[in-house]
């Protein structure tokens, strides 16, 4: 695999560190050589040529015939916006990232704040806990598509057992202002356990006696939860609703195969939108243009989080 | 004082219940539903335990729809090389980047970690022409080779954070004493983080287990196909979904992977927590 001069035989002389230095120097590039080869090859190119192909008007056709693609003039991007594809599906992708995050953060940190308190059996909760989180996506899908499922679901029974039978009929993901929230649910059961598991761990490396001062002072649950452990877990909480937040908006298996998009392109997220249009419609270019929009707005989003969760003086 | 205390942890074990039963149901509820006959799946209300519990189900996959097998095959082919070629990679280049600080260093992290946040769709628009290209399009060693630069970056960067916790002295003892670097590498620290080298490898295994969109892209050929991409295309296509054989395939998709987690579990808990926590 990596093919390295023979070893450098120690001298006493004093070239000896000069000699281990450039020794050291070709040694970790080889090393290092091809994770960058692979990261340039099938990470680097293909996004920048896919920014380029999305100002090009690029389709299936132009790959099977080898015809390279011709500029046209912004004529995807203007596509997009003129019929109101684009922006609907921004704002739903948002949507659909602030209500997972917040909801895994607030499950996420009550469930910690339990497993964190010296309660009986918590290693083996935690284990048991992490269950969801390696099922794949795909299957977590089908698990509550099964759930949702319109004639025979488990949630149809159970709305009609809670309404005392008022509402008989209960399909989540076939309504328009609830499918969202139904994939929401199911990507919540799939990520709620990293995410407890992180801010767990950050709980764990709480200094116990600034919480004891702080219990002797007087502060009370609520007090010692915003003074002292909030602002102590803030760079644990950075890091994993970062993660969330990412995942989130690149989120596409689960949207794909619960709803499609569907109905009424209600999930129409970015990620459904820029498949649909490469993939689907075939139009490479277009779906290029999509994929342009949605990572520049990956950017901002993550520089205004990381501004806003600047870790300051706390560290 | 005292009762505030009861309510409290009263409280705690009714959200702590609510939370688990939310999940864990579900994981239960698909299972106690391949366990059941073709018509007591699709009985109205539903069955909270199997009445006649069977293994027709089963028997069904294993005999009428034995296509599922060859995705079953292929996913272990492709999750066990990439997770292990992935792995490798990643001891080489986080051994380098924890180790040897030169001013390239800067530029090969942050573009390690811009790599990460870019969505697969961009990268296959493009990969599905380069890769007709390079005749790798369907084909393994091209959807292995893409899906380990998906997860290179993540791998790298939580090797490196284990490599720092070797101490270097270790290393210029072995160097005095005439050691070549890569047997200092392989014979004397790679020896020392064999827990982050077992909580990558899981890691990279789980991810390229889940993999979808790398295969549904970059595959054509049905034999070829993966667990999930061969999944969604074969039994999801119609408008009427076969439940019970979904429910069976659901299992016994998710049962390797649960396996593997429950037995190397202390890993991958402390590699995951390690690597995010740390950076």
């Amino acid at each position: 695999m990596i093919r390295m001069s023979s070893p450098v035989a120690p001298s006493p002389d004093r070239k000896f560190l000069m000699k281990k230095k450039t020794g050291d120097r070709l040694f970790s590039l080889a090393l290092l050589l091809p994770t960058i080869l692979m990261t340039i090859i099938f990470i680097l190119i293909p996004v920048v040529d896919s920014v380029i192909k999305s100002f090009l008007d690029y389709k299936v056709k132009n790959i099977i015939s080898g015809v390279p693609g011709k500029w046209n003039d912004f004529a995807n991007y203007i596509r997009l916006f003129q019929n109101s594809k684009l922006v609907p599906s921004i704002f739903i992708t948002f949507e659909f990232v602030i209500i997972v995050v917040a909801m895994q953060f607030v499950f996420g940190m009550a469930l910690a704040l339990i497993l964190n308190s010296n309660m009986k059996f918590a290693r083996f909760f935690r284990s048991i806990m992490m269950m969801p989180w390696v099922v794949p996506t795909i299957i977590s899908a089908l698990i509550w598509m099964w759930i949702y499922q319109p004639q025979y679901g488990l949630l149809k029974y159970l709305v009609s057992f809670f309404s005392m039978g008022h509402i008989s009929e209960f399909a989540i993901l076939n309504h328009p202002s609830l499918a969202l929230f139904g994939i929401a649910i199911a990507a919540l059961w799939k990520q709620i356990p990293l995410t407890t598991l992180l801010l767990l761990a950050g709980l764990q490396n709480l200094p116990d006696d600034m919480l004891e001062a702080a219990t002797v002072d007087g502060a009370n649950g609520v007090a010692r939860f915003f003074r002292i452990v909030l602002p102590y877990m803030k760079s644990v909480i950075k890091v994993a609703m970062s993660m969330a937040i990412i995942e989130n908006f690149k989120q596409f298996p689960l949207v794909w195969t619960m709803t499609g998009g569907g109905p009424n392109n209600s999930t129409t997220t970015l990620a459904v939108l820029s498949y649909r249009e490469a993939f689907v419609s075939n139009n490479l270019g277009s779906g290029a243009a999509v994929t342009t929009v949605w990572m520049l707005l990956m950017m901002v989003v993550v520089f205004v989080y990381n501004h806003l969760m600047r870790t300051e003086v706390m560290d | 004082m005292k009762k505030n205390i009861l309510l409290n942890s009263i409280l705690k074990y009714i959200v702590l219940a609510l939370i688990f039963l939310f999940l864990l149901f579900p994981i239960y509820w698909v299972l106690i539903t391949s366990f059941k006959s073709n018509m007591e799946a699709y009985r109205f209300p539903p069955t909270f335990m199997p009445q006649a519990p069977s293994l027709s189900s089963y028997f069904n996959l294993f005999v009428k729809n034995s296509d599922f097998f060859i995705y079953y095959k292929n996913n272990f082919i492709v999750a066990g090389a990439a997770s292990v070629a992935t792995t490798l990679l990643a001891i080489c280049s986080g051994y380098a980047m924890s180790r040897f600080h030169f001013k390239w260093n800067r530029w090969i992290v942050a573009a390690l970690l811009a790599s990460q946040m870019f969505p697969v769709i961009s990268r296959m628009i493009s990969l599905y022409g380069i890769m007709g290209k390079i005749h790798l399009i369907n084909t393994h060693i091209g959807l292995i080779l893409a899906l380990m630069a998906g997860m290179l970056p993540f791998t790298a960067m939580l090797m490196s954070s284990f490599f720092d916790s070797v101490p270097r002295a270790i290393e210029e003892a072995a160097y005095i004493d005439g050691a070549g670097r890569l047997q200092i590498l392989w014979k004397i620290v790679a020896p020392l983080v064999k827990p982050g080298m077992l909580a990558v490898i899981i890691y990279a295994f789980l991810l390229t287990w889940d993999d979808y969109l790398h295969a549904i892209t970059l595959i054509q050929s049905d034999a070829l196909r993966t667990l999930s991409a061969g999944v969604a295309l074969r039994y999801l296509g119609e408008l009427s979904y076969d439940w019970s054989l979904i429910n069976t395939i659901s299992i016994v998709g998710m049962l390797p992977i649960i396996i593997l987690f429950f037995f190397f579990q202390k890993y991958m808990i402390k590699g995951l927590v390690s690597g995010a926590v740390k950076g």
